[in-house]
């Protein structure tokens, strides 16, 4: 199973000189599975550079397919999605989970992003590719090709977020971006659902500092994301979603932060990395 | 006058080394007058750098105002506005500008972008007084010492530029519009080319060619005009119907309307720093030959520009 970041950034894109070792992109990540198969989770502006890839191989010919997981339907996951450019390859085929974000069901939401007065496509029918819209179930495994899905819906400020897990061929992910815990830490099912996984990617936003004053954002600080791993056993852990105000400096500071809570948890066996752009991360 | 740009990029932010220097967000640039007055010009992601820039001065308590003209809502030209700090502060007076619709208030059509399940914090939180004002094709209105015109540009869904007056100098904002040749852009979804064999009809011509003339009368001796130059020729001719121009569309405008000084603007995510480097050099070339007195320059993050007094 090939993981690969194509964004890593939370809220809104945030170009310029200090972003660029860990990239300005917001969500975006590709799982190459070992059957071959693909499962895309989110899609933030990273997704246009997945996409360039993606052409050069079967999605440039129309004859490429995969699964892509949306967690929730705020813009740094979603608008990507316009950018997309196998979307534009008829022949190509996507089937699309998403969570019943503020009761809205996932066509009508993307939809409205690509409605006229914003984008210049006007619907995604428009866009040629077939794609297929599907509820994520919760709490319950979803089998997908080879693969078994499990989402489980984390608090975020007003609206949930998904995370995911992943199982395919003898390995494991779980992608939990945008996990806003209350003080009690994460619930037993959201740590159930990392249990033992190869590779965590978890909202890392903040520092404890600034996730103090903004804890109506719903987010996670490196210390939430450090305390799951650490109770899950997971084997890595991948910091992610970082604000989009750190520079490249304060992610490599979040990052030695988070190396120093492990070991204060004993649990120095769980190697941490910050999550960058174009980072390949095989398990 | 002073011209501050704060986003250069047209259809979405591009972080990464390669646009480092040119910047990589989306639409966006100051203008402000001598005696104070504050007009924004577009709302991509620049606008939040700009945001925390005024939360240093009377924005942080609450005594801050400025005008935000809209070109258009496609999603480059409004993604920052969620992400503007000074709208989060009351007292603060923020009046929006934009073309009217007749289908959708300027008001509903911004509100849908900070609506769950979109945006956590919705419109009627964000605690600074904002007010909207809709705008007809060729109006005309002033901003305090502003004089403020508009022009219909060629473009999906329509946008519109705008032309500044003040301090005895004028800059005019053309982002985004097709040139006024091959496709007149309405409200309807265009899905390719035009067949070599579709010929436009004598009214849309009629409609481009009074289109065309009314953004000349625009960019009349402006001291700067800020134009659209997304594409490359090949480029143009893949996708004319994307809605965009090239420098040598920009060029012409520039010229006939006796223009000083041309901006190359809203360039394609693809563009790198490099790239935009060999645009700028062969649009001077060929400029020398065409519009031999006009002064050209590239947009980027951080370009501050003093024209007139003040």
């Amino acid at each position: 199973m090939d993981v690969t970041f194509w964004g890593v950034r939370g809220s809104i894109p945030s170009p310029g000189p200090g972003t660029v070792r860990y990239g300005g992109n917001t969500a975006c990540v590709s799982v190459r599975l070992p059957s071959g198969e693909l499962i895309i989770l989110d899609c933030g502006t990273g997704a246009r550079n997945l996409g360039i890839s993606l052409l050069a191989g079967p999605f440039g010919k129309g004859k490429g397919s995969a699964t892509l997981l949306l967690s929730h339907a705020h813009w740094d996951h979603i608008q990507g999605f316009p950018f997309f450019g196998p979307f534009y390859v008829p022949g190509n085929s996507f089937t699309v989970y998403g969570g019943r974000s503020g009761e809205r069901l996932l066509e009508d939401v993307l939809e409205r992003q690509m409605a006229a007065q914003f984008f210049p496509v006007q619907s995604f029918r428009n866009m040629g590719a077939r794609m297929e819209m599907r509820p994520m179930g919760e709490d319950r495994d979803v089998r997908v090709g080879s693969a078994t899905l499990r989402a489980h819906a984390n608090p975020h400020g007003p609206t949930p977020a998904l995370a995911f897990r992943i199982e395919a061929g003898g390995k494991s992910l779980a992608y939990a971006s945008d996990a806003g815990y209350g003080s009690d830490g994460p619930p037993q099912a959201a740590v159930d659902l990392y249990r033992g996984v190869d590779l965590l990617i978890h909202d890392s936003t903040f520092t404890p500092e600034d996730r103090a004053l903004r804890l109506e954002r719903g987010l996670s600080s490196l210390e939430d994301a450090v305390d799951c791993a650490a109770r899950a056993g997971v084997k890595k852990l991948a910091l992610f979603h970082y604000d989009q105000d750190y520079s490249d400096h304060d992610v490599d500071e979040l990052v030695a932060r988070g190396r120093r809570r492990l070991a204060e948890h004993a649990a120095t066996g769980i190697e941490v990395i910050g999550a960058a752009e174009g980072l390949t991360v095989s398990l | 006058m002073r011209i501050q740009f704060w986003g250069v990029r047209g259809s979405l932010p591009v972080p990464g080394p390669r646009t480092e220097r040119y910047g990589g967000n989306t639409s966006c640039v100051e203008v402000s007058s001598a005696a104070g007055t504050r007009i924004i010009i577009d709302a991509g992601t620049g606008i939040r750098r700009m945001g925390k820039e005024l939360m240093r001065a009377e924005f942080e308590s609450g005594k801050g105002a400025a005008h935000i003209l809209i070109s258009h809502t496609h999603w480059d030209h409004i993604q920052g506005l969620p992400f503007f700090a000074p709208f989060y502060r009351a007292g603060n007076k923020l009046f929006v500008y934009a073309r009217q619709r007749d289908d959708q208030n300027l008001r509903s059509v911004l509100s849908l972008q900070v609506d769950s399940p979109f945006f956590p914090v919705p419109f009627h939180k964000a605690r600074a007084e904002v007010a909207f004002r809709e705008l007809h094709d060729g109006a005309q209105f002033e901003i305090n010492d502003v004089v403020v015109s508009c022009a219909r540009l060629n473009h999906p869904y329509i946008a519109t530029a705008y032309a500044l007056s003040v301090d005895g100098a004028k800059v005019a904002y053309i982002a985004d519009t097709a040139p006024f040749t091959d496709i007149l852009f309405g409200h309807e979804f265009i899905a390719g080319p035009p067949s070599p064999r579709s010929l436009l009809s004598k009214s849309d011509h009629k409609t481009l060619r009074t289109m065309r003339s009314q953004v000349v009368r625009l960019c009349e001796g402006a001291d700067l005009v800020i134009y659209d130059t997304m594409f490359t020729p090949e480029e143009y001719r893949q996708t004319p119907h994307f809605g965009h121009s090239r420098p040598s569309d920009a060029v012409e405008i520039c010229h006939d309307a006796g223009a000083r000084m041309l901006a190359l603007y809203h360039y394609a995510p693809d563009r790198s720093d490099a790239e935009v480097d060999a645009v700028l050099a062969s649009t001077r070339k060929e400029a020398k030959l065409t519009a031999p007195k006009l002064d050209i320059v590239a947009g980027f993050e951080g370009l501050d520009l003093a024209l007139g007094k003040g």
